[in-house]
């Protein structure tokens, strides 16, 4: 018998960017059980938007519900809202979401990959990474107007096109951002420390990951080949140049190797789109009230998000619901938990890149 | 009705084995349960699924169930359902077997906040 301990974490933790709270059981700093609380910051916006807000303003709604991937929520919901009313955005609307969608990615795995550096004590590789995160974040401000809450899409196609002059901006910033993202793709790979630390830890095999149906980086990182924008008809990802990543080891490494791959294909998409953007309108005017069921599955940058809404041919909606990446990631995070370190939580938890905002709503 | 996504009908007493019978972890992602609240004591229950790796419409298994049935869990099926489980416990105030409470809501929390009735 050994030192048997119970130990809090949370809701409130130096290592925790969002409160949740976990109760270990460990037996000489190994985890023998674990207790999870998610319900920290539930704001009931699932029944503010079926009993208060009409279907067309819940667009400006959702995007509330993260900081990080508003967009992500915002699309998705109007594509599910769109399916509903049976109407086809423009091209060029389509092409446009893409971009902003992409961009979110990028900024998204940035500070992701910045908090798991963090947890490994790397913090000039950190300062690095939100320095030129920066550019990424301006990319987006003079895309959508805004650095966080982008409403930019909208039920018909998007708020705003993109002229010659943003496009030249935004051309030169990716330009050097893309020549950071290849400098950061080999820190990763070779750097002597943070494989070190990442390698082996935190291992979830991939019958594991299917198990508990993980989702996003964190499924992929198992080698479960799993991506909404190959499963589910939303936007052009295919003709775009998207491709799915996919890394077998199933460690935080691993994990950490899909985010930085897929800044890659992002990139690879986002200057498709600038150099293909089609002629056309940005946006149409759509008619009718939502009558039916309809879901929408969206590959936020945590992983699969998934809207599903019922209207019965009123304003508001009868069922707006919505699954968040982190709320899927949670059960296989709470079993791989048992028979690891206590001292390796932080650096697991982290590279879940866990938000309970969106999880708990 | 149904826009962009399959829909299986099935009742309480087949729900587990008409799930059983379909479920694959390899090839099947389950997504979640998602319930809507008619307002006239029926709630109905939406158990997603999606194919891993494929362009296809996700698939629901689709019934109807009162305030007061006692809904088995799936989760010697689909161990991952728990949490899905606990919040249809928590808003809708269901009785799910084994359901966890309070994990979505605090203890000062109105009670089952999405129930129209």
């Amino acid at each position: 018998m050994g030192n048997k301990m119970i130990v809090p974490f949370g809701s409130q933790h130096v290592a925790l960017p969002e409160p949740v709270r976990f109760v270990f059981e460990t037996e000489n700093e190994i985890i023998t059980n674990v207790e999870v609380d998610v319900g920290y910051v539930h704001r009931g916006i699932e029944k503010a938007c079926q009993t208060k807000i009409g279907y067309k303003q819940v667009a400006y709604v959702v995007p509330r519900i993260c900081g990080l991937c508003s967009i992500s929520h915002n699309m998705a919901y109007i594509i599910a809202i769109e399916k509903l009313l049976e109407f086809e955005a423009p091209k060029r609307a389509k092409y446009l979401r893409v971009l902003a969608h992409e961009l979110d990615r990028i900024h998204s795995h940035l500070f992701a990959m910045a908090h798991v550096a963090e947890a490994a004590g790397y913090e000039n590789l950190v300062m690095y990474l939100f320095r030129d995160r920066e550019l990424v974040m301006e990319c987006l401000e003079l895309l959508t107007g805004n650095r966080v809450q982008f409403d930019y899409g909208c039920i018909g196609g998007v708020n705003r096109d993109l002229t010659p002059e943003v496009e030249k901006e935004l051309r030169k910033k990716l330009k050097k951002l893309e020549e950071r993202l290849f400098w950061f793709r080999d820190v990763y790979l070779n750097d002597y420390t943070l494989n070190l630390r990442w390698k082996g830890v935190g291992v979830i095999p991939k019958e594991m990951a299917e198990k508990y149906n993980a989702a996003g980086p964190v499924a992929r990182g198992s080698g479960v080949r799993t991506d909404a924008r190959a499963e589910f008809d939303a936007l052009p990802y295919r003709e775009l140049g998207f491709e799915m990543v996919v890394y077998e080891d199933g460690d935080i490494w691993a994990r950490n190797m899909v985010r930085m791959d897929e800044l890659l294909i992002s990139m690879r998409m986002i200057w498709n789109v600038l150099d293909g953007l089609p002629e056309g309108n940005y946006k149409e005017n759509v008619k009718g009230m939502p009558k039916g069921e309809a879901v929408c599955r969206w590959e936020a940058p945590r992983g699969e998000l998934f809207y599903h809404v019922r209207g019965d041919g009123k304003q508001i909606l009868t069922r707006m619901r919505v699954k968040t990446p982190t709320f899927s990631n949670i059960p296989v995070l709470k079993e791989l938990f048992i028979g690891a370190n206590y001292a390796d939580v932080p650096a697991i938890i982290i590279s879940f890149d866990p938000c309970l905002s969106c999880t708990a709503r | 009705m149904y826009k962009n996504f399959k829909v299986i009908e099935t009742s309480l007493e087949k729900l587990k084995d008409d799930i059983k019978n379909f479920y694959d972890p390899s090839k099947y992602h389950f997504i979640t349960i998602n319930a809507i609240d008619f307002g006239n004591g029926k709630v109905n229950l939406k158990y997603f699924f999606s194919k891993y790796d494929t362009m296809e419409e996700p698939i629901a298994f689709s019934l109807d169930v009162t305030y007061e049935d006692t809904i088995p869990t799936i989760t010697d099926i689909i161990p991952s359902a728990w949490i899905s489980e606990a919040e249809l416990a928590d808003l809708f105030g269901l009785k799910i077997e084994g359901a966890q409470k309070g994990l979505f809501l605090e203890p000062d929390s109105p009670p089952a906040p999405l129930r129209r009735s």
